[in-house]
């Protein structure tokens, strides 16, 4: 098909826009798109045409389920982007890491003598702190942000009810043994407040998840099986 | 009703702050636009569960091309509406769609008469001569037309639907967006 006549042209890019462009027809014509320029200033002047008829829809509010997948996935996009790798960069950095870690039988105390290997130059103190927790499958189930004197937890997606078991926060150091934050809510977001939350976070590479006896481990260390973990990205603060 | 929606120079703001990795400033973008967004896909693919994707997707899409928003010429819900409506035509495709429900398409499309223009649309005058300018239309390619943008419907599910042959339902389209396109030109 010749894409060069303008009459065509116009035609295509109208029934793009309105949605009877179907199929490998709309496929090709968006590959077109994307090299063609003056094609794509027709195609903006159609839906500048057609695109206020959608005003008259009625609106209907989603879930919010979906706002907070929306909020995980970019969430994990800025993970990505804010722990690439740098020169000598540990194994903290690595997702990769935390998701099989997990599962690891030797446990943590084999994990935390690897750690102990790793020295890092302190970021800045003046940094935002975001972490997506992953199962060892890779599914992100809970986010956890820093926020001025707290921390909160927000459920991606849901746990099954744990009427046993509760959940418990940790962040493990670059060195040392993980610190308990406190329990969360396996079904809805949690807000962590500790007085030296940025005494206990100072150091922190990474969040975990591990289910515990209710009321937390007895131990101060983690008993149970590590649900999700996931490193932590430090961005600088948003002016 | 008018008064409550969100004005276009709003939207802009946001998406302009959101084009520089603001999340609270994404977040307010959403819950702006959510409502709107969730049912236009909705009319075109028809279940709440590939809605919720094309949703989903689209604000993903729309967080990573936020900085691009700038350079696109359109008002902020036109850009946002077309990265929905597109998306949405993707995954009809990709399902194989089945008519369904066939007396709710027209008891829909009487019902958004009645709901009042929004703001948020920005082109109160262009909003109302695409509509005036549907009201233009013959009675046949009015409705092939707001069948096929607002249902998401095919050529052939077009047919099916007005029970007439692909041929003329394909001619109803092409002069109906003819007629569209002279009378919006004036108007511009």
């Amino acid at each position: 098909m010749k894409y060069s006549h303008p009459d065509l042209r116009e035609a295509l890019a109208a029934s793009y826009v309105l949605g009877t462009l179907r199929g490998a027809a709309r496929r090709r014509f968006v590959r077109l798109l994307t090299a063609d320029q003056s094609l794509s200033t027709v195609v903006e002047k159609w839906e500048h045409y057609l695109t206020p008829l959608a005003a008259r829809v009625k609106p209907i509010d989603p879930p919010a389920r979906v706002w907070r997948a929306i909020e995980a996935r970019i969430a994990r996009g800025q993970v990505a982007a804010a722990s690439m790798p740098e020169a000598g960069s540990s194994f903290w950095d690595s997702l990769a890491f935390w998701r099989n870690w997990g599962l690891a039988a030797t446990g943590l105390a084999a994990a935390l003598m690897i750690a102990t290997v790793v020295i890092k130059p302190q970021p800045p103190a003046e940094s935002a702190m975001v972490a997506v927790l992953s199962t060892p499958e890779n599914v992100p189930r809970m986010i956890v942000e820093k926020h001025s004197g707290m921390l909160k937890v927000k459920v991606v997606q849901a746990w099954a009810s744990l009427p046993e078991n509760d959940l418990e926060l940790w962040v493990v150091p670059k060195e040392g043994a993980p610190r308990s934050l406190g329990v969360v809510s396996y079904a809805k977001d949690s807000e962590v407040r500790r007085g030296n939350l940025d005494n206990l976070l100072a150091d922190g590479a990474a969040f975990a998840i591990s289910k515990e006896p209710k009321g937390g481990s007895p131990s101060g260390a983690p008993t149970g099986p590590i649900l999700c973990s996931g490193s932590i990205a430090k961005m600088p603060v948003k002016t | 009703m008018s008064e409550l929606a969100p004005d276009a120079q709003r939207l802009a703001e946001l998406l302009a702050r959101s084009g520089m990795s603001d999340r609270k400033a994404f977040a307010e973008l959403y819950a702006l636009t959510r409502s709107k967004l969730f049912a236009v896909s909705l009319r075109i693919v028809r279940e709440r569960h590939l809605a919720e994707e094309v949703l989903q997707d689209s604000f993903v899409n729309i967080w990573n091309h936020a900085r691009d928003y700038a350079s696109a010429k359109s008002a902020p819900m036109t850009w946002m509406t077309a990265i929905v409506r597109n998306r949405s035509l993707d995954i009809v495709r990709r399902t194989g769609w089945e008519m369904q429900d066939d007396d709710d398409f027209m008891t829909n499309s009487l019902e958004d008469g009645a709901v009042a223009l929004d703001d948020a649309f920005e082109m109160k005058r262009d909003a109302h001569s695409v509509h005036r300018c549907m009201d233009e239309l013959e009675a046949d390619q009015r409705q092939s037309i707001a069948l096929a943008f607002f249902h998401g419907l095919s050529h052939s599910e077009l047919a099916e639907h007005m029970k007439k042959p692909l041929g003329t339902v394909k001619t109803h389209i092409r002069r109906g967006l003819l007629r569209l396109k002279d009378c919006l030109g004036q108007a511009a």
